[in-house]
């Protein structure tokens, strides 16, 4: 199974490579970091946050989602071996979903770390661990999308760098978008911006503890567009 | 083994393969000829299903590159000019991956197998990263010869390589050529005439002469080199 043999590949090198520690490293450091403040907070001022991390993580997977995704196209095709991948009997459509669940996988196994949070809140208080939970699965349809964005810009270059930097301006247009439909006046508009934003898909919902079937449509269906449009620029490169 | 009809390949309003045809038999080594920018490359690259044709037919094996692309594709395999890998793989882990995505069955044996025909087994857990250039192009007919593909396509193979190397790469294809079918392009024309069965001359896209290489140099004089030949053709079509 074609999808399989590119997932295991990929996924070995995110378990191997020292870049891909120091990512989840730099995730971790900075969740943790704010974990900290927000706990000793909680002793004076307010609660604890059971949603801190997925929250923060919404914001910070604008910049880590293209880290985690720019080399998978752009490398292929500066070293060439996009050349042997897609002469080999193989569809697109293999390659791209096999090299985005292997992002997503990694995503998801730095999430389940990030579980030792909440876990601690429950030794000290009493967290509302639904909402947790309706949080964590919010992010993890949103870190999807955010990652098979970075895969767009991933395909249209060889140059990593510019395929993580064009990825993290396009996800940063996005959430300035919201934050922009948030203090907008124009009430169409800002249904519109609503309805089409990545944080307001999440931060009214999952992250209060209300899992919708709109949302979780929202996510899995501008993922499957992301991940359609990749494959067809993979597969325009035949015709350059 | 290979069928070409009438390809051409257009990038916009330059020709780059203009109306090729010709074939190659099962277990025959033919050399592709030319200048740089003749359109070797483009032609390889149609062949090996990587680009479609803008007109023409290509067969391989039987099957149709464009009506029947995977199964043609896992009838090829293809060692591009410059050898692409994945320098964080090991030599063992990068031809069993080439392996598998192409659909062999005994994956391990075949890799193994192909690691030993190049003579890398005991580079096998090496880093792709620390193989020199020789050994490098070495690795990268293993990855063309895993799933024993019955024809081979080999773009350029003695570019860059040191004179000792050329000679055991001149060999390699030599060997393949007795149960492959191989084409290779160089434009080193001794070599063609050493390692190829026949070879095909191309400029500017075409076609500009075909045959056994002994035949070629006869139809000019006696004693021309194959050099002669191809330096007469060229310049008979610039002038």
């Amino acid at each position: 199974m074609a999808i399989w043999i590119i997932f295991r590949r990929e996924i070995t090198f995110f378990l191997t490579t020292p870049f891909a520690y120091a990512i989840a490293a730099a995730l971790l450091l900075l969740t943790g970091v704010l974990f900290n403040y927000d706990l000793n907070a909680s002793f004076s001022t307010k609660p604890a946050d059971a949603t801190l991390v997925p929250t923060l993580l919404s914001f910070a997977m604008i910049f880590f989602a293209p880290l985690l995704t720019m080399r998978m196209f752009a490398e292929e095709r500066r070293e060439g071996t996009m050349e042997l991948l897609l002469t080999a009997p193989v569809n697109e459509s293999s390659i791209v979903i096999g090299k985005f669940l292997s992002a997503w996988t990694y995503f998801t196994l730095v999430l389940l770390i990030t579980l030792i949070y909440p876990i601690i809140l429950t030794t000290i208080t009493e967290p509302d661990l639904g909402m947790s939970l309706s949080a964590y699965i919010g992010i993890w349809l949103y870190g999807g999308t955010t990652l098979a964005v970075g895969m767009v810009f991933s395909s249209l270059t060889e140059n990593q760098i510019v395929a993580a930097f064009l990825g993290m301006i396009a996800l940063l247009l996005l959430w300035l978008a919201d934050q922009a439909g948030q203090i907008i006046t124009n009430i169409p508009i800002a249904v519109v911006i609503r309805l089409l934003s990545f944080q307001g898909h999440f931060s009214s919902s999952f992250a209060v503890g209300l899992i919708r079937l709109e949302d979780v449509i929202f996510f899995t269906g501008i993922t499957v567009v992301m991940l359609y449009i990749t494959i067809q620029i993979v597969e325009s490169q035949r015709w350059r | 083994m290979i069928e070409v009809t009438n390809l051409t390949k257009r990038f916009g309003d330059r020709i780059a393969v203009n109306q090729l045809t010709f074939q190659a038999q099962a277990g025959e080594v033919v050399g592709l000829l030319g200048p740089n920018g003749a359109g070797k490359t483009t032609t390889m690259r149609i062949l090996t299903g990587f680009m479609p044709p803008s007109e023409g037919t290509v067969i391989i094996a039987g099957h149709d590159m464009v009506q029947d692309s995977l199964e043609a594709r896992r009838n090829v395999g293809y060692l591009p000019e410059r050898v692409p890998v994945y320098p964080d793989m090991t030599v063992r882990e990068y031809v069993l991956y080439w392996a598998r995505l192409r659909g062999v069955r005994t994956a391990g044996k075949s890799a193994d197998d192909a690691i030993a025909r190049v003579d890398l087994s005991d580079r096998r857990h090496t880093l792709i990263r620390n193989l020199s250039k020789g050994m490098r192009q070495r690795l990268g007919f293993a990855q063309a010869l895993v799933h024993n593909p019955p024809v081979l396509i080999l773009d350029e193979p003695t570019i860059g390589i040191d004179p000792k190397q050329v000679i055991e790469v001149r060999e390699t294809v030599r060997a393949l050529g007795k149960d492959h079918t191989v084409l290779f392009s160089t434009h080193i024309l001794n070599e063609a005439e050493q390692v190829c069965d026949r070879v095909i001359i191309m400029n500017e896209g075409k076609i500009v002469a075909q045959g056994k290489p002994s035949e070629l140099r006869l139809n000019l004089s006696p004693d021309a080199t194959l050099e002669d030949v191809f330096l007469n053709i060229v310049n008979r079509r610039k002038s």
